[in-house]
């Protein structure tokens, strides 16, 4: 195997606090070894002297994966056309796609951004294998991806009527089945009600058919995770997304952390993409940015982490989320192309096409909103920048983001073609904070890979850690980012190296060689008691509930390429 | 006037409409479509018995389209209106269907305008028609795999890898390596299964001076990789009747070669997908429907004998609000009375083609919107308006479509008009609209495709990334205008299912035939390569109706010698690589 020593590098990696220090980073046999472990006659030696060094990225909440994405894909043809790169065999298959590329364009897109591991965050149970065998084709990167289990009826029949340690061990059982990483909750509870009666449901409203409220799921779930302790407790998309003034259900979703027993320290729940959920305002003509309220209230609650959902405007998205009574709403505002998938008893699912444009009002605040959030709370170890790739925007427009988030004059040049009364009435134009490199290394390395559970092997440079490295070529005591935030771009756009898995896949921005990363997955270990009786309910309720056998809905390791089981010790087995 | 008002008298045309039948299937699966039985039950034309006396018809009847003529046995059927005329889906229809896709990539396999004679002609031969159609050969050397008994055991829990609803409650008897039941499989599976070991490919071959020679595999694969090297502009053609993971390595051979991969959805829903392309798409997955469907409408669709578990899993299945058969309401609409439309509480006969024209005065009733006309697409108002009504009241619609839908008159217009109406629906109430997918895997063809090229069939890589011309780079028209040079075709028989001047094209290009059976393809093959049967002798993933991903079982090795499609592939690819300087 191949010994590789980075020399001289500009290093940020703060799980080891490293801030901007020069260095040498060494790898051996895919992972990061001491300097003095390798012999530098036999190794490649990179000089790197003048540029930045950071562990391979981390997105926490990408739609790259799975049935929805590909519906995406068949619905917007309109999408891919003026967007193909040839292949170039054997190194780099075609490329296709924008909002919804091909499984090679996700792999070397990210990569050429410097990201080797990224989340699908939302994966239907029964139709978990598609979004698998997508995973499996995607290059370069490390995959993994959240199960949806809020409206799920299996668990609802639980909550209602066991112990939160059967529910606890049939989450157990659904994540080592699905070989998916952690817990998902979309709009809680509104697809039962999606379903059953074709709209959404707020936090304290009932869900059809049972005596529970979506507060109640939240809660269930929330104490169900805390047994198992998932390194990532429940990733929530909080119910009303998307509708004026329903930044209040967001901060009463926060305040259930309350309700949950705790066993572990780290954060109870993440709520994703808040800037779908931040709105102030009544209407769409009043709407206003609740980023100042979302971040003062992050203050207050150590037991919550976040990702921001930014939206990118001038950009098209697709939208598509297990919120199927959002996207049926969003249809009846674009008329134009409406998906959705009504899923067995776990779920749904809606997919409608949109662009945020400069000047629109509404879409000014959204912009607004994700970056009020973070520039206030100033807090990267729980704040996560993400685009909820494609709803609020492409994420191969990170670099953008990074961009406004460490330069407030990238804010201000962007600001002169957006709605100006949006800004007039928003906080942004006069907050200062701009973050550093260093922050930036927090919030797309070090902090996703704590929030995933991670950080051992993932998300830093330290001796032991995977040998995914990302250099750029920007030299931060020549150029001031702040004032030349271009470069900024430039740098993060195309990466000048990247290392996956100590194997050069990226050279000055382009793919050079196409390997295939793993696919981590959580099996928390419970005791052989509690997992027969689950196996029973099982039992009989697959054959009332599912169209498929219980031996066909699960999925084995042989069909993951590369497959990283993450076991999980549980306060079940203790 | 349209063609299809009153066919007789005055200009003597009949509407002749093509269709898949439960002997269609059971004789294909179990003996081949070079067997007696075969053609029994293909080579045969329905009619309607006052049409037949009033043409002196008897026991057979010369068919005529603008493309061909056919003699074929006549079966005499009350099923059928008057006017109308119906042959099963194979080589006999094909003969009469013209090339024109309408830009759609889909031949017109049903409406066809025909003229219908009596005849003392003998019924036209499969050995007539392929001759006509430019084979190479027509020798087949089928061989029975030896069958030993052996130890006893069950699979249970296996994959039918017959039709798209993919059961997977069968349980597999085997004796050795015998299949002697197959327990909660339709007859068609259980042909399938049982007599899998049944006139197979077993040997590879390779046609010399016309003859076919049996070969090594490794010769056969290397005399395949040079010709599709060697191509210019291949096509790779079949995919809907095997894995997933045989689909991803055509895929990536096609973007190799810089040709054409299409699937066989680009003459079932191909249409479907390109109505998804414009409005997009309702769909549900079976437990919805079992559970909350008080309204099934079967539209264009005939499971009864194409899918024939599909009602008892879903219309008679107990579901948690809509307790079976008795809660809920059946509607069948088709042009004739199939099995299917027996079981409906509401039968609308539609005249042939007009799909579009009933679609639209559905969305109109549902608008309430005045309806002037006093018969829609031959069916009174009032039962359009009863229909609208039953639609709005429903508590969860689904709609089941078919050919009937994709395939007549306005094509994949037809289909972007239902799915409006099914998204006008869920203004009143919840409402559903899944496609009826023929081959067990044809909807995890279009996935893999989607996840790769970004298109669900029709890809071509000429410029090195994948682009989808329909009408240009689907397979019909790919082959009916000449413009492939090679054809390699995966699981799959254009032959018995191409209309007549694409076959004609095929029989002037060299082919390479990769199947477990003897397909009527094999007679314009230049090299035969034996595979295993997906789902009986390799594992691998498809892909249900409604989207549904569902493991493949291996319940029996395959042949000694013989491989399965993913391991035939990589290994071309690896030649194919190898010649071309691009390593691994």
């Amino acid at each position: 195997m191949t010994q590789i020593l980075i020399k001289n590098g500009i290093v940020f990696d703060p799980i080891n606090g490293i801030n901007g220090e020069v260095m040498d980073i060494a790898i051996k046999n895919g992972k990061i070894v001491e300097s003095t472990e390798i012999d530098e006659s036999k190794a490649m030696i990179i000089d790197a002297r003048g540029k930045v060094v950071m562990a391979g990225g981390i997105d926490i909440h990408s739609h790259i994966a799975g049935p929805k994405v590909n519906v995406g894909r068949l619905l917007r043809p309109e999408d891919h056309y003026l967007t193909n790169k040839p292949h170039v065999l054997p190194h780099r298959r075609a490329e296709t796609g924008l909002t919804v590329p091909n499984v090679f364009r996700f792999g070397y897109e990210y990569a050429r951004m410097g990201y080797t591991f990224v989340v699908e965050p939302a994966t239907p149970p029964i139709k978990t294998r598609h979004t698998h065998e997508e995973l499996n084709a995607i290059p370069i990167i490390d995959k993994a991806a959240f199960v949806l289990v809020d409206s799920n009826w299996i668990a609802l029949d639980l909550i209602s009527e066991a112990s939160t340690e059967l529910l606890a061990a049939y989450f157990a059982w659904l994540l080592s089945s699905t070989k998916t990483l952690a817990l998902k909750l979309v709009d809680p509870g509104s697809d039962v009600a999606w379903l059953i009666k074709g709209k959404g449901i707020d936090l304290d409203d009932q869900i059809p058919g049972y005596d529970l409220t979506p507060r109640d799921i939240i809660r269930e779930i929330g104490n169900a995770s805390q047994l198992l302790r998932l390194p990532h407790k429940m990733h929530v998309h909080c119910n009303r997304l998307g509708y004026p003034g329903n930044y209040l259900t967001t901060l009463k979703t926060m305040d259930i952390v309350r309700e949950i027993k705790r066993v572990d320290d780290g954060p109870a729940l993440h709520i994703t993409h808040v800037q779908f959920t931040g709105y102030k305002g009544d209407s769409w003509t009043t709407l206003r940015s609740g980023g100042e309220d979302i971040a003062e209230a992050m203050s207050r609650n150590p037991y919550v982490s976040l990702d921001l959902g930014q939206v990118i405007p001038g950009r098209p998205a697709t939208t598509m989320t297990a919120d199927a009574p959002f996207e049926f709403v969003l249809y009846h505002l674009t008329r134009w192309k409406w998906a959705s998938a009504d899923t067995e008893v776990e779920t749904a699912a809606g997919i409608v096409p949109y662009v945020y444009r400069k000047r629109n009002y509404v879409n000014t605040i959204q912009w607004v909103i994700g970056l009020e959030v973070a520039l206030i709370s100033r807090d990267p170890w729980r704040i996560i920048p993400t685009t909820d790739h494609p709803n609020a925007g492409p994420f191969t427009d990170y670099p953008k983001m990074f961009a406004w988030l460490l330069s407030k004059k990238a804010r201000e040049d962007d600001m002169r073609d957006m709605s100006q009364l949006a800004l007039k009435r928003s906080a942004l134009p006069s907050i200062n904070t701009e973050f550093t490199l260093y922050d930036l290394a927090v919030m797309t390395r070090a902090a996703p890979a704590k929030l995933l559970g991670l950080e051992k092997r993932k998300g830093h440079l330290g001796v032991g850690a995977d040998a995914d490295v990302a250099i750029y070529d920007i030299d931060p005591r020549e150029v001031e980012i702040s004032k030349n935030y271009k470069k900024l771009i430039q740098a993060f756009k195309r990466t000048w190296l990247v290392i996956k898995d100590g194997v050069i896949v990226v050279k000055e921005g382009e793919v050079v060689k196409t390997i295939y990363g793993r696919t981590y997955y959580a099996e928390p270990v419970i005791p052989s008691d509690l997992e027969k009786e689950v196996k029973r309910v099982l039992e009989k309720k697959f054959k009332e509930y599912y169209s498929i056998t219980l031996d066909s809905f699960i999925i084995n390791e042989e069909e993951i390429r590369n497959p990283v089981k993450i076991k999980i010790s549980t306060q079940l087995t203790r | 006037m349209s063609a299809f008002q009153h066919p007789l008298g005055t200009n003597r045309f009949f509407v002749l409409n093509t269709g898949r039948t439960t002997m269609q299937a059971i004789s294909m699966e179990s003996e081949t479509k070079w067997s007696t039985r075969y053609f029994n039950s293909v080579a045969i034309l329905e009619m309607n018995p006052e049409d037949a006396k009033e043409l002196g018809v008897k026991d057979r009847a010369k068919v005529t389209s603008d493309y061909g003529s056919v003699v074929l046995p006549v079966k005499i059927s009350k099923r059928l209106p008057r006017g109308e005329i119906f042959i099963p889906m194979g080589p006999w229809a094909n003969f009469l269907i013209g090339p024109d896709t309408d830009g759609t990539g889909m031949p017109t396999l049903k409406g066809i305008k025909v003229r219908v004679e009596a005849t003392t002609e003998q019924p036209t031969t499969l050995e007539q028609l392929l001759k006509q159609l430019g084979a190479k050969g027509l020798e087949v050397y089928m061989e029975d795999l030896e069958v030993k008994p052996g130890e006893k055991k069950v699979v249970e829990n296996v994959v039918c890898s017959f039709c798209g609803d993919l059961c997977d409650h069968l349980k597999i008897e085997l004796d050795g390596n015998r299949i002697i039941r197959n327990v909660g499989g339709c007859a068609i599976s259980v042909s399938k299964f049982l007599n899998y070991h049944r006139h197979r490919v077993l040997k590879p071959y390779i046609r010399k001076n016309g003859r076919l020679i049996p070969v090594d595999l490794e010769e056969a694969l290397d005399k395949a990789a040079d010709i599709l090297v060697k191509a210019k502009y291949p096509l790779i053609f079949g995919l809907s009747s095997t894995c997933v993971e045989a689909n991803e390595y055509a895929i990536e051979l096609a973007e190799i070669l810089n040709g054409v991969v299409d699937n066989t959805s680009v003459f079932c829903h191909g249409p479907t997908a390109l109505a998804v392309q414009e409005v997009g798409a309702v769909r549900y997955t079976f437990a919805v429907a079992i559970h909350l469907a008080d309204l099934v409408i079967f539209w264009g669709c005939n499971p009864a004998e194409a899918h024939p578990n599909h009602i008892a899993r879903i219309v008679m299945r107990k579901g948690k609000y809509v307790k079976g058969r008795k809660e809920r309401k059946v509607v069948v609409i088709d042009v004739r009375k199939t099995p299917t439309a027996e079981l409906a509480d509401l039968y609308i006969q539609l005249e042939p083609g007009r799909d579009l024209e009933f679609i639209t005065a559905l969305r109109m009733a549902i608008r309430d919107l005045e309806i002037e006309a006093p018969k829609v697409a031959g069916v009174p108002r009032e039962k359009v308006l009863e229909l609208a009504e039953m639609m709005k009241s429903a508590r969860y619609g689904v709609i089941f479509f078919g050919l009937g839908v994709t395939m007549t008159g306005a094509k994949y217009r037809n289909i972007v008009g239902v799915i409006r109406l099914v998204q006008e629906l869920n203004e009143w109430t919840k409402f559903g609209l899944l496609p009826m997918r023929g081959h067990f895997n044809v909807a995890g063809a279009n996935e893999v495709s989607l996840w790769i090229t970004c298109y669900p069939f029709a890809t071509d890589y000429a410029r090195k990334f994948s682009r989808m011309a329909i009408g240009v780079t689907s397979a019909t028209d790919l082959l009916a205008s000449g413009d492939v040079d090679a054809l390699l075709v995966i699981a799959s028989d254009p032959v018995a299912h191409f209309p007549r001047k694409a076959v004609e094209n095929i029989s002037k290009i060299p082919v390479i035939v990769v199947d477990a059976k003897w397909s009527l393809t094999t007679a314009f093959a230049d090299v035969i390569i034996p595979a295993g049967f997906v789902g009986i002798e390799c594992s691998g993933s498809a892909y249900r109706m409604d989207g549904v991903p569902l493991r493949m079982k291996k319940v029996v090795d395959p042949p000694s010698g013989v491989l399965c499609d993913v391991d035939i592939l990589k290994k071309l690819i690896d030649k194919v690589k190898a010649r071309m300087g691009l390593g691994r």
